[in-house]
């Protein structure tokens, strides 16, 4: 058996699942699973969200150790499912090598997103359904689907000229009041509230919250801890987004919205 | 009827809303609708607490445990990870409006509605946290129960 093979197969197993957003205990628990799968108790994995350590000594007690870093990266759902079933069949089928990576590189080429225009009206139906459900009308609801979307392009675009998260936030908070205030002041818009809410929905960051609280209940403090403070991070920068577009606001029209 | 008018409309919103979510998150197919229906379910156990409980801290915690433990049976059901479905639909829970409404009270000098309103929102925040974690853990005690057990019967 090459061991060397099979720690690279493992470690690219857990640096899918990671990336797609997958817990800490999951992935630690996909590595340290294929290794015994295939043979080897000794598998010991360490990791957190932007970094895996897999090490391992062969039958011949010949240690083997990799480490892997993680760039930042979204949530991807539909990867996140596919590794975990393939990690479990790999686990229980137990096929030679060759046929696993065979299987891990086809799990990766046949990888499915939604095209752009797509995810642009998902920003815009999220970010719509979101102001009438806390109060606002329907011309609100146009309002905030068309901030949704602006959103939406502005995380795109952000994303491209590899912005951190925090500056990202902001600038998607203060664009989207801003856009809110400018329906209002044309007259499409009726409530800024809920216009603005619906929008930053899209910008909360919910996810990072669960995961940690998730992640914290597993045992995994340093992974809870850092995404913890991640997500009040992205809190203040939502608050601060908002407030300067309030404060141009006030600045522009003297408190007149 | 007045039911339906009061209950219905917020969970359809949620319900849509999670759809559009779900495909932020690159979910396809079923799992979409599972999600979405999630999503509308928890709105309805929000609203149908806010009689018994008269406190949206302990609303927020009703819904956090049950779209838990939705999720937690939806992914034993279709063998996938639990997160799929926990994260989309805990979005109609998530205080939004809190951080929009306290930032304003900040712009307008209002310090003690600005606490107010952080407090409270930070409060939301936790009672779901706490929700989640409840579920969470006693998941793990029954799930390390029934292996003991199954690895019990196995040795004798």
């Amino acid at each position: 058996m090459d061991y060397d093979r099979l720690l690279n197969l493992s470690m690219e197993m857990g640096y899918r699942l990671l990336e797609s957003g997958a817990e800490i205990y999951r992935v630690e628990e996909s590595i340290r699973r294929l290794l015994q799968a295939y043979g080897l108790a000794t598998g010991e994995v360490f990791a957190i969200p932007n970094c895996i350590i897999a090490s391992l000594v062969t039958p011949e007690g010949q240690v083997l150790t990799r480490v892997r870093r993680m760039p930042s990266h979204g949530t991807d759902i539909e990867q996140l499912e596919r590794c975990n079933d393939l990690c479990r069949r790999l686990c229980v089928e137990r096929p030679p090598l060759d046929e696993a990576e065979r299987r891990m590189d086809d799990l990766l080429a046949s990888r499915r997103y939604y095209s752009f225009p797509a995810q642009l009206l998902a920003y815009f139906v999220g970010a719509a359904a979101f102001v009438p459900f806390f109060g606002g009308t329907w011309r609100d609801a146009l309002c905030g689907g068309l901030c949704g979307v602006a959103i939406g392009l502005c995380l795109t675009f952000l994303s491209r000229l590899g912005t951190n998260l925090f500056f990202k936030t902001v600038a998607g908070g203060t664009v989207s009041g801003l856009l809110a205030l400018g329906l209002r002041v044309v007259g499409l818009g009726q409530n800024v509230d809920f216009i603005t809410i619906g929008a930053l929905m899209i910008l909360v960051p919910g996810v990072l919250f669960t995961n940690a609280m998730r992640d914290i209940m597993a045992g995994d403090m340093m992974a809870g801890i850092s995404k913890a403070a991640e997500a009040l991070l992205i809190g203040m920068a939502i608050a601060l987004g908002t407030g300067v577009s309030l404060w141009l606001a006030r600045l522009l029209w003297g408190g007149a919205v | 009827m007045e039911l339906i008018q009061t209950y219905l409309p917020p969970c359809l919103y949620a319900f849509v809303a999670c759809v559009g979510f779900s495909v932020l998150f690159n979910i396809h197919g079923l799992g979409i609708l599972i999600c979405a229906v999630g999503g509308a379910l928890g709105w309805l156990v929000y609203l149908a607490a806010a009689p018994v409980f008269h406190s949206d801290l302990l609303q927020s915690f009703a819904a956090a445990v049950f779209i838990s433990a939705y999720s937690e049976i939806m992914a034993r059901i279709r063998k996938c990870p639990v997160t799929a479905y926990l994260l989309v639909a805990f979005f109609p829970l998530v205080p939004g409006g809190g951080i929009y409404y306290a930032m304003e009270h900040a712009i307008n000098g209002e310090t003690d509605l600005f606490l107010n309103v952080l407090f409270h929102t930070l409060g939301l925040a936790g009672s779901l946290a706490v929700g989640v974690l409840l579920v969470s853990s006693l998941v793990r005690l029954i799930n390390s129960y029934l292996y003991r057990r199954h690895r019990k019967r196995k040795g004798a």
